[in-house]
């Protein structure tokens, strides 16, 4: 098989392994988000009950997840290989998400939620102008983390048959013999994504950062 | 504590809501096949020369070209769902593929949760080493000195671990598990393992791409024909495959196949 090829032919699962990951991560970061809100604001039995779903969540390997929603769930839910790794690793990353905004929240000090309410703001108000923006920026370092781990972790998809990048390189190296060619290849696509999306995610980190709050 | 016991009756309700959805509507695939007007075919496509992908990134081999035959008279197209060997008899299981071709070997395990076809073939397993080797094997259980070498979920992985291991022949620790067997010839040709233990047809495969190796013994561990995985008892798509099946070797089509793909 010519070079040209054979790099195209990993190469092309790119798609899938992006696909997966920009389903994943949003959906995580909005599950997380929400879920890290309720957990600090919305009362005791809240806190318990995503804590409970946080501890779960982190507890189960993103492999087995994937296995219950593919094959087990079937009979109820049939979703497609593509759909049920999207899903099941979204579902994780809400956990690790949610602790990630949950601690972002608690290191705003709570005297600021005290002093929003003194001069009129209701909770909604306070936690969208004063809460929120102090937060995402202290979020931004550990969440450049989770995206990463998102990034990686989409190539165990390829246990179900999507055809992304790792599994693009077991298939060629079995019919090429040429396991180290093949595997560089995708660790050198995985590596640029990663590389691109924690420099993005730099940028947007130095441009929130406030000026007076260094 | 508490909290610890609420988490314990929500993975509870889970595991019980997960139970409950295993069921399917009893129809025979065969009547989906034919509506939909396509059969999903389920392999892995890392195990040359029966199923691997081509130049121009194509599955290819023995077991794609005679599944295309089949489809084709069956009178319905083909639509192949690449998946690892361990996860293929779950999609079949749980009607994610309408049936699976990967040079699957009969055995009485994973005929209590799928159907086989008639054989179509029947392969042989080598003991593959690399050309310095200077031991002798005579008998199958004579591997228990050396390190040895199985791809995972292969009836070759099922007999070491039978036959040698779970009799205390030799410890498991001198067995490895590759999820592919090109893994296998690499840690052969390491010496990190001493014997791979594979099909034959595959072992002269990985003796021509490898170059190196030899295979000192060749024997029917388990009778060797392979089949086509097909959902438990379906018996309209069983008899269309193996009416199928039937015609191909009658009119010499699976030999000409072998010779095309087994003996270059």
């Amino acid at each position: 098989m010519d070079i040209g090829r054979f790099f195209q032919y990993i190469a092309s699962g790119t798609a899938y392994t992006l696909g997966v990951t920009l389903i994943a991560l949003p959906s995580g970061l909005i599950l997380g988000m929400l879920f890290a809100f309720l957990a600090v604001y919305a009362g005791k039995i809240a806190t318990r009950f995503f804590s409970i779903y946080s501890t779960i969540m982190r507890g189960i390997p993103p492999i087995v997840l994937l296995f219950i929603l593919y094959f087990l769930m079937s009979g109820a839910i049939n979703l497609t290989p593509f759909w049920a790794g999207s899903v099941s690793l979204g579902i994780i990353s809400s956990a690790y998400q949610m602790e990630i905004f949950r601690g972002a929240i608690l290191s705003v000090s709570a005297d600021q939620m005290m002093a929003a309410r003194a001069i009129g703001l209701s909770k909604i108000q306070a936690i969208r102008t004063v809460i929120f923006p102090q937060m995402i920026r202290i979020a931004i370092p550990g969440w450049s983390n989770e995206a990463a781990i998102v990034i990686k972790d989409s190539s165990l998809v390829y246990a179900i048959g999507v055809p992304e990048i790792l599994r693009r390189a077991q298939l060629i190296s079995a019919s090429t013999q040429q396991p180290f060619l093949a595997y560089t290849t995708a660790a050198f696509i995985y590596f640029t994504l990663v590389f691109i999306t924690n420099r993005l995610l730099n940028r947007a980190e130095q441009k929130l950062t406030i000026p007076s709050n260094p | 504590m508490k909290k610890t016991l609420v988490a314990l009756s929500v993975l509870l309700i889970m595991a019980g809501l997960l139970a409950g959805c295993g069921e399917q509507a009893p129809t025979s695939t065969l009547d989906k096949i034919k509506q939909a007007g396509k059969v999903v075919v389920g392999t892995s496509a890392d195990y040359p020369p029966y199923e691997y992908v081509d130049e121009t990134g194509n599955y290819t081999g023995f077991d794609i070209e005679l599944m295309t035959e089949i489809a084709k008279r069956m009178g319905v197209s083909l639509e192949w769902v690449d998946m690892p060997f361990d996860s293929l008899i779950a999609a079949v299981q749980e009607g994610k593929i309408d049936m699976s071709i990967s040079c699957f070997n009969y055995s009485e395990e994973r005929d209590q949760q799928v159907d086989f076809s008639d054989p179509y073939y029947t392969s042989q397993d080598a003991f593959l080493v690399a050309e310095g080797f200077t031991g002798t094997i005579t008998d199958p259980a004579d591997i228990v000195q050396y390190k040895i070498g199985v791809q995972s979920g292969t009836v070759q992985d099922d007999w070491v671990t039978t036959e040698l291991i779970e009799t205390g022949l030799m410890p498991e620790s001198k067995l490895s598990r590759y999820e592919r067997v090109d893994q296998a010839a690499l840690d052969l040709q390491a010496g990190r393992i001493d014997v791979l233990v594979a099909d034959s047809v595959p072992a002269q495969a990985l003796i021509k791409q490898f170059g190196g190796f030899k295979i000192v013994y060749e024997v029917q561990l388990y009778t060797g024909p392979i089949n086509i995985v097909l959902p438990e008892g379906d018996k309209a798509l069983r008899d269309e495959v193996n009416k199928i099946i039937k015609q191909l070797q009658d009119e010499g089509f699976i030999d000409q196949l072998a010779v095309k793909y087994f003996s270059k």
